[in-house]
């Protein structure tokens, strides 16, 4: 169960449809259970059903590789620029715009952050998922972080934290 | 006045981005293609790698349903080929009616609405009560040809699983275990004046005795 919502989560956000998401997902299913022989440690397999998933989204097509130096990636803390911070509406307004912001997200941005804060990956877990180096995990991550922070500029104030 | 607290960015992410659950429809596909792959696999050759083969067939299952359990056909042994072929037929179709949109012919909660349907469209009557208060709400019905049968199929829910209960004229030949499970599916077999019932659920097996149970009462 886990792995199929997770596989299924990935999919919506890849392909920002529900159709195409269940689509891939479906797809990636077949493939999972046809090349089941390939997959060489148990414990991978979570990583190994979402890179399937995260191929069967993009259909084929190739994502360009980018090779932006290795950078630091600073965790990001957010603080509430509203005057009642807690209030339900301010948050609702909040989350609205942080979906939005990740929407607009280009997809190897998008894929990186989602497998970072929603599915909790190891950087090593994302390199392997999104075929690329660590570096570009890494840098990916942080590119990610930012354009997120340049959204979300008015709403909240974006201090670099490690926690 | 101290300001609000800094919140790690992905806190704030994973509040509001949401995660999402497969849907059934998928995940009831998934358990079949598991099943399926299963069944294909020729016992001899998966025998040098039995235990990286039963770990990939838990892991497909797992994958589907979160059912991680032993592959459970207990009418294989007990029962004729016949009733093979009707208990595989009746899941499948089961499975198929989960997908892509075609559990019901006539989706509708009103038993005044789904029992004149029938009329033309199989050769009996079925009834239809509503089991609402029994915990079972009616979805609707359609029309079904299940393992050479013209069957009226009735769908009711019990909570997010749905349960298919198909209907046809008995014939000598239909009796048999009262209940089967197939792949994780739970089936129950009655027969009542003439007809012959057979109901079908990925809800657990208890649901379906419950379910029996209201069904008759109900339509006596």
């Amino acid at each position: 169960m886990p792995h199929l919502n997770a596989a299924y989560t990935l999919a919506r956000y890849l392909t920002k449809d529900v159709s195409e998401a269940e689509d891939a997902t479906q797809e990636a299913i077949l493939r999972a259970v046809r090349y089941i022989h390939t997959l060489r440690n148990d414990g991978d397999a979570r990583a190994w059903l979402l890179a399937i998933v995260r191929r069967e989204c993009y259909g084929g097509r190739r994502q360009r590789i980018d090779t932006v130096a290795f950078d630091d990636v600073p965790e990001l803390q957010l603080v509430d620029k509203g005057t009642s911070p807690d209030t339900a509406a301010n948050r609702s307004i909040l989350q609205h715009r942080v979906r939005e912001a990740v929407s607009a997200l280009p997809d190897g941005l998008r894929e990186t952050l989602i497998l970072r804060e929603l599915q909790l990956c190891s950087y090593d877990e994302i390199a392997t998922i999104t075929e690329v180096p660590l570096g570009t995990v890494m840098s990916r991550l942080s590119r990610a972080r930012a354009r997120l922070a340049e959204s979300l500029a008015n709403l909240v104030t974006f201090e670099e934290g490690y926690g | 006045m101290t300001g609000p607290t800094p919140r790690p960015l992905g806190e704030v992410m994973r509040e509001a981005l949401p995660t999402y659950e497969a849907p059934e429809s998928l995940r009831a596909w998934a358990r079949a293609q598991a099943a399926s792959e299963e069944q294909w696999q020729p016992r001899a050759r998966a025998r040098p790698s039995l235990s990286r083969f039963a770990y990939a067939a838990g892991l497909i299952a797992a994958l589907a349903s979160g059912w991680a359990g032993e592959r459970i056909y207990r009418s294989r042994t007990e029962s004729s080929d016949a009733q093979k072929f009707l208990i595989t037929a009746l899941v499948d179709t089961h499975v198929r009616s989960l997908m892509a949109d075609h559990l019901t012919d006539v989706p509708s909660s009103d038993h005044h609405t789904v029992k004149p349907w029938f009329a033309g469209k199989v050769p009996f009557a079925p009834a239809v009560p509503e089991l609402q208060t029994q915990g079972f709400p009616l979805i609707g019905g359609r029309a079904e040809f299940v393992a050479g049968h013209t069957a009226a199929a009735l769908v009711y829910a019990r909570g997010l699983h749905k349960i298919n209960l198909f209907i046809w004229p008995s014939s000598a030949g239909d009796s048999g275990a009262p209940k089967a499970a197939y792949d994780g599916y739970s089936l129950v077999h009655w027969t009542d004046r003439g007809l012959t019932y057979w109901a079908v659920t990925d809800a657990a097996a208890s649901e379906l005795d419950a379910f029996e149970r209201a069904f008759r009462e109900s339509s006596q």
